[in-house]
Order: C-alpha cells, then structure tokens, then sequence
C-alpha cells in the first residue's frame, strides 16, 4: 500500500489498483464509462480525467483508470483543470449520442445523463447530423442493441472476454463507423449475457424482459440473495410501485459473485408475479378445503401435532436459518423427525457462478444440523408418518405434486406450507406462505457466506413468513412444554 | 547549402539492385558481414547508433540508439525479444519507404538485421502497408535469397547471431503505422494502439520486450556501421543527422522522392530540385512533414529543414514528406480533404477523437460547400483544442488536431470569408467522389 493524497486527504491506495478505484473509494466522484471495477481498464473513453502531481513536476491531467497510485501522489478530482477536460471529453461523448433519455430504459440510471446534468453544457454545440444507425437490432433472446446510443466504451465487448471467457462481441469498422456487433451476426449464447445490459453505462444494450416495462426512479430495490443455486449470489430485487417483481440485478459481492449473475437467477422472478397465490389458511372439511381463519387452522394443528408422536416436518431448502432454527426446535419438543428437501443437482453447473444445486440454503440448512433428504427419501420419510408438515415455498414443486397424490390419506396427514394450495385427499389443512421476495432472513452459500433475503413486497393477504408461522403456532403450546 | 554527399539512394538507383548479386556487388551486406566476421559487440553497434546522433525517420525524430538502450538487459531479463519494423507507410504525402523496399530490399534486409543484431532479437517482423504490393514482393523475394546464403535466418555467416525475419501485409489502416497498434495488428487482433504505459521494450509483441522502428531508420545503420559514426555525424546540423529521404508532392513540376542532408532549405528543395511551383503559381501553404504536422505559410519556404528549425517555426520535420499547395486553392477544401482521412482512419476507441475527427471533418466539408455557419471557425478551434495533445491513446488525435490549428491559425480569414459569402471563392468543380465507408 502507498500514502496518496485525494483532494486533500492523505489515504491508503493499493499501488496495482488504477487510481480511479482509489478515489472512488474515498469519496471522490469521477465518473467512468470504460472502466468498471470488474474488468480490465483500457483508458479509451477518457472521462475520468484527474490532475495528478507527482514530486516536483508540474501538475497534469490524466486519466485515472490507467494511472497506478504512487507514493505521494497528490490528486485533484476537482481542479478546474480536471474538471474542464472531462467537459470537453463529454461534449465528444454526447456528439452522436441520440439523447432519447425520454424513451430510454435507462433513463434515471444512465451514466451518461447523470454526468451530463452534473457537468455537461446547457446546450449543445453541434447541428451535424447525428450517426443513424440500427435502433433496436436483437443480439438473441435476452439482449437488444441500440447503436445509436452506444458511446463504446466496450465493456460488453470485454466482459465476453474476461468473465465467461468466451469472446461472443467486437467492436466493428473503425472510427465513428464503430459499432458493437456479434461476429458474423450470430445470436448471443451462454447463461452470462443479462449482464451486459447492467454493465452499459447507457442505454445501449437493454434486457429484452426488461424493455419499457418501467421507468427506473418508481422501482422499490432491496438488497436480497438470488435462490437459484446454492451459489447465492447478491442481488437487488426491484418491485414496480409495490406489485410485481421487474428486475432482479447482481449486487456488487467480492466474496460470492463479484458483479455478475447469471440468466438463469436474473429471469427468476417471474414466479413471484404468478397470480392465484394461496391467501391465509384452509382445512379439510368432508371433501373440500374450506377457508379458516389461520389461528383457528393452527390450533386444530395444534392438537394433532402435540397427540401425534409420528411425525415429521419437510423443509422446502429455500427456508432461512432463521426459520431452520425455529421449526428444528419445535420438531425436537414434539418428538417428530426434521428434514430438508434436496434435488438432484440440474445441468447448469459451470466455472463461473452456477453451482448446479438448486438449494439456495443447503449449507444453512445443514450447519442446524437438519439433514438433507433427496426427494425419494423425503417422500419415502413422509409416507412413514402419520403427520407431516411441508413447509416452505417450492416445497410441492419439489416435492412433486404427483408423487404426493400417491400418499396414502388414510396413513399419513399432510398439513402444507407453501405459496400454492394443493388439494388433494391426504392434505389436511394449507397455509399461505411468503415467498423469498415477501420475507426477511438469511440464506447461507456454499462457500458459508452469509446472503439476505429481504421483503420488497407483500405477501398475499393472510400469507405469513414461516417464521411468523411457526411463532404462532409455538404460542398457542402450553408454556410448560417450552419451560422444558 | 550545397548537397555534400548523397548514400541513401545510390544503390535503389542502379538497374536490378533488388536482386542480391547486383546489390552485394554494389556494397549489400558490408557491414553486416563485417559486424559478424570482425565480432563487434551489440554494445559497440548500438554506442555506433548513438554516436552518429540517427533519429528515428519514422515522424518523432527519437534517438534511434537511445532507443535501442531502453530493451532490458538480456542477462537480467530472458523474455525473447523482437524487432518490428513499420512499414505501414500512410500518412498523406509520405512515400520514402516504398522507394527503399521496391528499390533496395537487400540494403533494407541488412538493416534490418543489424537493428535486430543490436538490440538481439531473434526475429524481427517487417509490417508492411497491405497496399504495397511490390515493395512487400522485392523484399520478401530478398529475404528469400539472402536466407539462401545463409544472410538471415539460423547462425548467419557461421556467426552466433540467428534471426528470423518475417513479413507481414497490413489491412490498409492507418493506425496500424501507430506502434502499438501495429503490434496489436501484428498479433492478429484488432490495430487499436495500446495504452502506455507499458512501453514496448518492455511489454511489446505478445508482451515480450520490443523495439520499433521505421524501414529509413534501420536503412541508415549499415551505412554507419560501414563509414563510422564520425562521417555519418559531419552530415546534417547539429541535432539533425545524416541524409534524409524527402517526398516532396502536391502543386510542383517535379514530384519524387529526393535524398538531401539535413540543413537544406526547403526553398533549395522546392527550386532547384522540384521544378518549382506549377503554372507559375506562387506557394500559398505547406505541410513540411506529411499531413499531421503543422501547416507553413508560403513565406516560410526559407526555412531550413531540420527538427530544430522546423520546431522554431512552429511545425515538425515529421517524415519530411513536403506537401506544396498552390495560391488557387482552397484551403477549407484542403482542410476538407485531410479532415475526411482523419475521420476515416481513426481506430475508434477514445472518446475524443472518433468523435471529434468526424466532427471537424463534418465542419470543414460544410465551409468548403457554402454552408459554414457563424461560429464554426472558432468551434474548429475549440475541438481541436480538446482533442489535443496528449489526451487519448495515441496521437491520431493529435494529427488531426494540429493541422486543424494551424489552419484556422493561419487562414482564420479565408475559411470565415467562405462562412459568410456562403461560398468557397476558390472552390472549383468537383468531380462526384464517394465516401468510402460513408454515412456522411
């Protein structure tokens, strides 16, 4: 580490860190659109202009991003110097840009528009016809390219090369021809792309799921954890005006998955807009399941689980350590067998982030000390018993809903905790449950790396967390059992 | 200042010295055999180098020898290392280099060797512009025949010293002359010029230590090897060295590659070399370097050639390719012109000049076609002044910047008269031309 100074303030820069993430670090706010933390800086777009002076040279300007921190380095984000040159670098910038920001996705988000009011000139200075160019040319299934925003800064072009290591984009023609372009027009392909249209500091690539589906400023974002894989990587949820789920990006983690996510976790969140959500509780009465207001469903499971020794809870793997803890503790007091589901690991396993195990909290999960039970074994657990919970969301798609038709309704009786009511004969009674987007709590990755999950919603009216659930349920026991 | 003596050009002029037996008659491969029989040391080649006081004929004027000592130490650093030699020749006006590889490969090959021999490499590689044709097939058909007799390649003339040296044909871009941008085009990607620091000579070639040179530059050193530094060193003036090759084109009677000593004027050259002006016009400006230094007016025309002088005036030496531009032509048309290639051949990557070089090209092509507007001199000016110096990758911003200053510097009154007459008064008809590439 070398002592620098940054507008004024003498700090710590990693010397083979680029000067630029040395003043971010610090508070200094010089704008970037080649250089992002997560590749390889190539100094081409030229914004992050800063006066640097070293020993007894004069004072120059130059980029940060290609600029290494050196002892006594005296840096000015600032000086009027500084400042001019990135005005004059942005007038370049903005000289073919369309400025379409009133029907531009990223518009409220936009590297570009944000520094262009921070520092841009009132008016432009130029009548030239702008580049015309193809405005919403389909790169494959999940991106779209709008060339006429591009300012090619290339991060796209160098993301394909330095994350999935597989170069899928170029930069084509030379000179204000340039465009960003596939080779020979193929589609894109690979599970990574969704995060080239995070990394474009405009609104040049945008997610075809995404495209005028909301303007930016009225989401809700919450810090969360993708559940796809026991990976978990970091994400934000972001809810348009509290209803459905319209984005869900990768949250800058060091530990778990840098600045990226895959496809597969980004595109999630469609199961969360699903309707026909199951509201509150329903019991069993004769052949149908009848609404009941949830306390009164509770304490009838109440009564069966305290006279049923036989029994058994099955934990959906998406379930938080918090909820672990509650339902462990509570199978142990009555006696009944605790599991967690865990599927077979899928295909998607690769170097980068997918781990193949669809259980976001597996090692949670496990470190309670509730053990793992692929789902023959779970069916096999729950067939054994005479009562069973299944709780958790995803449990019946886990679970199979097929499968669960086959149990015996005169052996064993199915109480279920999930987002979806199942009816069929063995299910006793049904509770609404949040999902990991209506919930807080905390997953655990496969590394033990500690991830959030945070309600940026509500659950459907009635629906409960499975903390909250079980807490009631705790409640309506005798206290003796619990002074225990 | 009479011509003392000429050596560049006396072999490329005698009939069939491309092929080996007339150039070894004719002196091809001395030095080199003399270097390798007699042992002289790298060191001893390149204090020679420097002694001479060679500069770099490629556009910047750097010490060749002072270069050649920036290649890290061998016994410290064990990399292998590599010469490039750029032959991508581009820049409006220039034209030495074709003269020497169609005329004289074999001289070229030699140079080519001891540079490499000098800073030990083991291969050096010749980047030729992809438009050259037979310079590209005289100098590969030489390096054929001097591989033949054991003149390149694997322990040359029973010496120690192996070197491979290998062609390569441009795609025609101009940044690809850039030295980092030839390295990248070198290494089959895109010639987008690399960001220095790291220097080639230490990360050049496939990040191997390099050094980069121009196709005159290395011509000169087996003529320095053979007749020392000291007679190489009574040539020129005091900071500008040896002979030079100089292109001298536009509105004269006598175009052509001419090979001078430094400290000629340019009146000399212009006069009693190149036939004068054409139809007895007079000289309205001039470009002494190629078209990426510094407009001259006509009335600098006495000023000596040589870096020193040239940079007293405000302009460069460059690759002394002198452009002459008559006293009945446009300068917006002109400027026009020489915008438009900037705009073409920028690489595309900073900010500032793949925007900026379309747009002064966009500016010059409205003056000279009657539709300037008020404020666009002092726009031109404004641009340029942001694109230059020293603020992008390499200097392709720079090279459009600097004549764009000079420009409104010097002819400030004639591009604001075709502003405001809504006309270029000395605009003649054009034949139809296509852009290339063009979305003009």
């Amino acid at each position: 580490m070398v002592k620098i100074i940054v507008n004024g303030r003498e700090v710590e820069a990693d010397p083979k860190k680029p000067l630029i993430k040395a003043c971010h670090d610090n508070g200094a706010d010089v704008p970037m659109y080649c250089y992002h933390p997560g590749l390889e800086p190539v100094g081409s777009c030229r914004i992050c202009q800063v006066e640097v002076k070293q020993g007894d040279a004069p004072a120059r300007v130059m980029v940060a991003c290609r600029t290494q921190p050196a002892e006594g380095m005296v840096v000015d984000t600032e000086s009027p110097k500084a400042h001019a040159t990135r005005k004059e670098c942005l007038e370049f910038l903005l000289k073919n840009h369309p400025l379409d920001c009133p029907i531009c996705d990223k518009a409220g988000e936009c590297d570009l528009q944000d520094f262009t009011y921070a520092e841009g000139q009132d008016a432009g200075r130029t009548n030239e016809p702008r580049r015309e160019l193809d405005k919403r040319k389909s790169l494959g299934d999940t991106i779209v390219l709008d060339q006429e925003r591009c300012i090619l800064c290339s991060r796209c072009v160098r993301f394909f090369e330095e994350v999935p290591k597989q170069a899928q984009l170029t930069v084509s023609d030379l000179g204000s021809r340039s465009v960003i372009a596939t080779f020979m027009d193929r589609p894109l392909k690979g599970k990574y792309q969704g995060n080239i249209a995070d990394l474009c500091p405009v609104g040049a690539l945008t997610l075809k799921k995404f495209r005028f589906q909301a303007r930016v400023w009225n989401l809700v974002k919450m810090a969360s954890t993708c559940g796809e894989c026991s990976r978990g990587c970091s994400t934000t949820v972001e809810v348009l005006r509290g209803a459905d789920v319209k984005r869900m990006r990768p949250r800058e983690n060091e530990a778990v998955n840098k600045f990226w996510m895959c496809d597969i976790g980004r595109f999630s969140f469609d199961r969360h807009n699903r309707s026909g959500r199951l509201q509150g509780a329903a019991v069993r009465e004769g052949v149908q399941l009848v609404p009941y207001p949830v306390e009164e469903a509770l304490t009838r499971l109440r009564d069966e689980l305290m006279r049923e020794k036989s029994g058994a809870w099955i934990l959906s793997p998406w379930l938080t350590i918090e909820e672990g803890e509650r339902i462990k503790a509570l199978a142990e007091r009555l006696g009944h067998a605790v599991c967690f589901v865990s599927p077979a690991p899928n295909s998607e396993k690769d170097d980068l982030l997918h781990t193949g195990d669809p259980c976001p909290n597996r090692r949670g999960l496990s470190e309670l000390g509730i053990p793992a039970a692929p789902v023959a074994q779970a069916l096999e657990a729950l067939r054994g018993v005479k009562s069973a919970v299944l709780i958790g969301e995803r449990i019946v798609e886990l679970l199979g809903a097929g499968e669960l038709a086959k149990v015996d309704a005169t052996k064993t009786r199915v109480h279920l905790v999930d987002e979806y009511a199942l009816d069929i004969p063995c299910v006793l009674s049904v509770y609404g449950v949040a999902n990991c987007v209506e919930r807080t709590g905390t997953w655990v990755n496969i590394d033990g790396v500690r991830g959030p999950i945070s309600a940026v919603k509500a659950p459907p009216v009635g629906a409960r967390s499975p903390a909250k659930l079980i807490d009631e349920l705790v409640r309506l026991m005798p206290k003796l059992e619990k002074a225990r | 200042m009479s011509q003392t003596e000429r050596y560049l050009l006396t072999r490329a002029n005698i009939e069939g010295a491309h092929q080996l037996a007339v150039a070894e008659k004719n002196g091809a491969y001395e030095a080199l055999r003399k270097v390798l029989k007699e042992g002289i040391p790298y060191s001893t080649v390149i204090d020679e180098v420097k002694k001479s006081g060679l500069r770099g004929r490629g556009g910047a004027g750097f010490s060749t020898g002072m270069k050649w000592t920036f290649m890290p130490d061998p016994a410290k650093d064990p990399r292998p290392r590599y010469l490039a030699v750029n032959a991508d020749e581009s820049e409006p006006g220039t034209c030495k280099d074709r003269v020497i590889m169609q005329r004289d490969p074999h001289g070229f090959v030699e140079g080519v060797l001891l540079a490499a021999y000098a800073i030990r490499a083991q291969a050096a590689y010749i980047y030729v512009r992809g438009e050259y044709r037979l310079p590209h097939d005289r100098v590969k058909a030489a390096i054929e025949e001097a591989r033949a007799k054991n003149l390149v390649g694997k322990n040359i003339l029973g010496s120690d010293f192996s070197c491979e040296v290998y062609m390569h044909r441009g795609g025609g871009a101009y940044i690809c002359g850039e030295e980092t941008g030839l390295m990248e085009s070198l290494e089959g990607k895109r010639g987008h010029p690399r960001p220095k620091p790291p220097f080639p000579a230490m990360f050049g070639l496939w990040g191997q230590p390099t050094t980069v040179n121009n196709v005159e530059t290395v011509f000169n050193v087996p003529f320095i090897m053979n007749r020392g530094s000291a007679w190489f060193a009574s040539l020129g003036t005091a900071n500008s060295k040896g002979n030079f090759l100089c292109g001298i084109s536009g509105h004269v009677n006598k175009p052509g590659v001419y090979e001078f000593s430094f400290g000629i004027t340019a009146k000399e050259i212009l006069e009693q070399h190149a036939g004068g002006m054409w139809k007895g016009r007079g000289l309205k400006a001039w470009f002494p370097g190629g078209s990426s230094c510094s407009l001259l007016k006509g009335s600098d025309i006495d000023v000596v050639l040589d870096h020193d002088s040239l940079r007293a005036r405000g302009s460069s030496l460059g690759t002394a390719a002198m452009i002459m531009i008559d006293d009945h032509t446009s300068m917006a048309r002109v400027m026009e012109i020489i915008s438009r290639f900037y705009d073409h051949e920028s690489c595309g990557q900073c900010s500032q000049c793949r925007e900026g070089t379309q747009w002064l090209s966009q500016i010059f092509r409205r003056i000279a076609h009657g539709k300037g507007k008020a404020d666009d001199v002092a726009t031109l000016e404004a641009l340029a002044k942001g694109m230059a110096p020293g603020k992008t990758i390499c200097a392709l911003s720079d090279a459009a910047a600097i004549p764009t200053l000079s420009a409104v510097r010097l002819f400030k009154d004639e591009l604001i008269e075709c502003v405001t007459r809504q006309a270029d008064p000395l605009a003649v008809p054009q034949p139809h031309y296509a852009v290339a590439g063009g979305h003009h």
